[in-house]
């Protein structure tokens, strides 16, 4: 299996503090990766780091072996790395189909002024993460958490990653919208996306990832399959105290 | 948010400004009086500025409390240059339009790192600095205090010049209008309501945002630089005053802001509001009702500012998306009746 995206000793501080503390592992094609680790692990800082949200101390980030830190991060995205946050952020005047089209623009003031959206497209994406064609021409503000999700989903997706990162994309969801969320990820896990997955529902997380990565306050503790990573003494210490 | 243009759109501009374009005409027929042709001049350059500031504020979110600075810069480079250097104005307004662009780059650069009040209080600072600044530095050039008068005007009469004041708002309106129906309009709008997911979409904001501002100058330089012309002169509390920045933003604001005919009518509104709160009671009346002698006297004052104050914030706090809305939500009424 091929590297697509690795971090090599990727350190972060906030004046004292050490959010990620010389951070290494890769991310396979087609691979699904769960990010797990207690609360204030510095879980979504590694996603802010890789998005280029934060910038790293020291350390590289690379995608496809070309080197991510000093990109801005419209330009990682254009590279094919994106990430979804744990609480939606749609355009709250644009429907959901503009929304979704935000993501499908081309990065130029010209591209922009002279092509017309291509709303088959934006209707195509909507459709694979499962709103309906009545879903479109909504607000956001009229949608459920679960559906706010897609739309979140949709337009991450629009930006055509190679790589998507996801956080905590259960957070506030019911136990059915959990199941249909999870669904969709198997779906497009099955379609060869490659993801790193960040979540503290673990159950939920279990069936959707081939391998696990648990930090804990910063630093990498261990890697291997869910069930080995659940085992190792050094999680339970850090989740359990025990 | 964006849609294809559709002739009914262009239709709809074309009476709008053909309606505008007979005024003259009633003037001559007496129906309206030629003072009054004086203030829709102004309104529409107030149409102007006011469509300039939404480019840049109303669209991104990055509220500007200091666009007369841009208006100024306009004003002031072609009055210098006219005025001091005797070029034309058919080389000294083009030549303020990329002046002003150059100060919109300048007025940019506080957006790269700041946002929401702290913007908008830093371009305030960019106003009075230039304020205070055009009056101690080379007052031979800027005529310090005073200003600069005797700029040459570019038509006699108030019909002429409104001709060209109309011009020149509706060629900027349908242009802007056309570009903010494409992509690049709900790109800045999308600014507006979240640009971390503008960035997080793949999208580059800084160049979209400096794009936003240099149209927003180029569009005050025109409205400043043929606006020097128009009046003759260019004095700095004409144009570096506060006032003027919130007529322009309330203009805009209770227009509908994020729209093109929104400022324009928030513009005409303002300036008869104000025009038409100057009431003049009969004799018959004032006898019978001292009171409105009263309020005249009121009126004649600041007190029109008062009450022009108070309309604005009840028709911004019923309808905060302005009065295109209120119109729009009424012909949907009117339409749902019918169906």
């Amino acid at each position: 299996m091929s590297v697509i995206l690795s971090l090599d000793h990727v350190v972060k501080r906030f004046g004292g503090l050490t959010a990620t503390n010389d951070m290494s592992f890769e991310v396979y094609k087609g691979e699904s990766l769960g990010l797990i680790g207690p609360n204030g692990a510095g879980k979504t800082t590694i996603f802010s780091l890789i998005m280029g949200e934060h910038k790293v101390t020291s350390g590289s980030i690379k995608l496809h072996g070309q080197e991510l830190t000093g990109l801005p991060t419209h330009k990682r995205i254009r590279r094919g790395v994106a990430r979804t946050y744990q609480v939606p952020r749609p355009f709250a005047e644009m429907d959901v189909l503009a929304n979704i089209e935000v993501g499908l623009m081309p990065d130029s003031i010209l591209g922009m002024l002279t092509s017309a959206a291509d709303h088959q497209e934006g209707k195509a994406i909507a459709r694979s993460v499962g709103l309906s064609d009545a879903d479109l021409h909504r607000d956001p503000a009229e949608l459920s958490m679960g559906d706010l999700r897609k739309l979140e989903l949709a337009r991450t997706l629009a930006t055509r990653p190679e790589v998507m990162l996801l956080d905590e994309v259960f957070a506030g969801l019911t136990a059915g919208e959990i199941e249909m969320i999870s669904g969709l990820l198997n779906e497009k896990r099955q379609e060869g996306l490659t993801y790193v997955i960040v979540s503290h529902d673990l159950r939920s997380l279990e069936p959707l990832i081939d391998r696990a990565i648990a930090i804990t306050q910063g630093t990498f503790v261990c890697q291997g399959s869910y069930s080995d990573v659940m085992n190792d003494e050094a999680v339970r210490m850090a989740y359990l105290g025990h | 948010m964006s849609s294809a243009i559709k002739w009914q759109h262009l239709l709809a501009w074309g009476i709008f400004l053909g309606v505008l374009a007979l005024l003259p005409e009633l003037v001559e027929m007496k129906w309206i009086k030629r003072g009054t042709l004086r203030t829709f001049i102004f309104a529409n350059y107030l149409a102007i500025f006011a469509m300039s500031w939404d480019v840049l504020s109303g669209r991104t979110g990055y509220i500007s409390f200091g666009h007369p600075f841009l208006i100024g810069i306009g004003a002031y480079t072609t009055g210098i240059l006219n005025v001091r250097f005797g070029i034309d104005p058919m080389i000294s307004i083009p030549v303020a339009v990329l002046v002003t662009m150059a100060a919109g780059t300048l007025f940019f650069l506080p957006a790269l790192r700041i946002a929401g009040s702290y913007f908008a209080l830093v371009t305030l600072a960019f106003m009075e600095l230039v304020y205070q600044l055009v009056q101690v530095i080379r007052p031979d050039l800027t005529g310090g205090t005073r200003g600069i008068s005797g700029v040459d005007t570019l038509a006699r009469g108030a019909v002429n010049n409104y001709y060209i004041s109309l011009v020149l708002m509706g060629v900027i309106a349908v242009i802007l209008w056309a570009m903010m129906k494409t992509r690049l309009g709900t790109a800045l709008s999308a600014i507006g309501m979240n640009e971390e997911a503008v960035e997080g979409s793949g999208l580059n904001t800084t160049k979209l945002k400096l794009f936003a501002f240099m149209v927003g100058a180029a569009v005050a330089g025109i409205g400043g630089a043929f606006y020097a012309h128009y009046l003759g002169y260019v004095s700095p509390r004409g144009l570096f005053e506060i006032n003027l920045a919130f007529t322009i933003i309330v203009s805009a604001l209770i227009g509908g802001a994020g729209t093109i005919i929104g400022p324009i009518i928030g513009a005409m509104f303002l300036t008869f509001l104000l025009e038409f709160l100057r009431v003049k009671f009969s004799a018959e009346l004032t006898t019978a009702w001292p009171i409105l002698e009263t309020l005249e006297t009121a009126l004649k004052g600041q007190g029109r500012y008062f009450i022009y104050g108070l309309i604005a914030l009840i028709i911004y706090m019923y309808q905060p998306k302005g009065i295109v809305e209120i119109g729009a939500r009424l012909l949907t009424r009117i339409r749902g009746a019918k169906a």
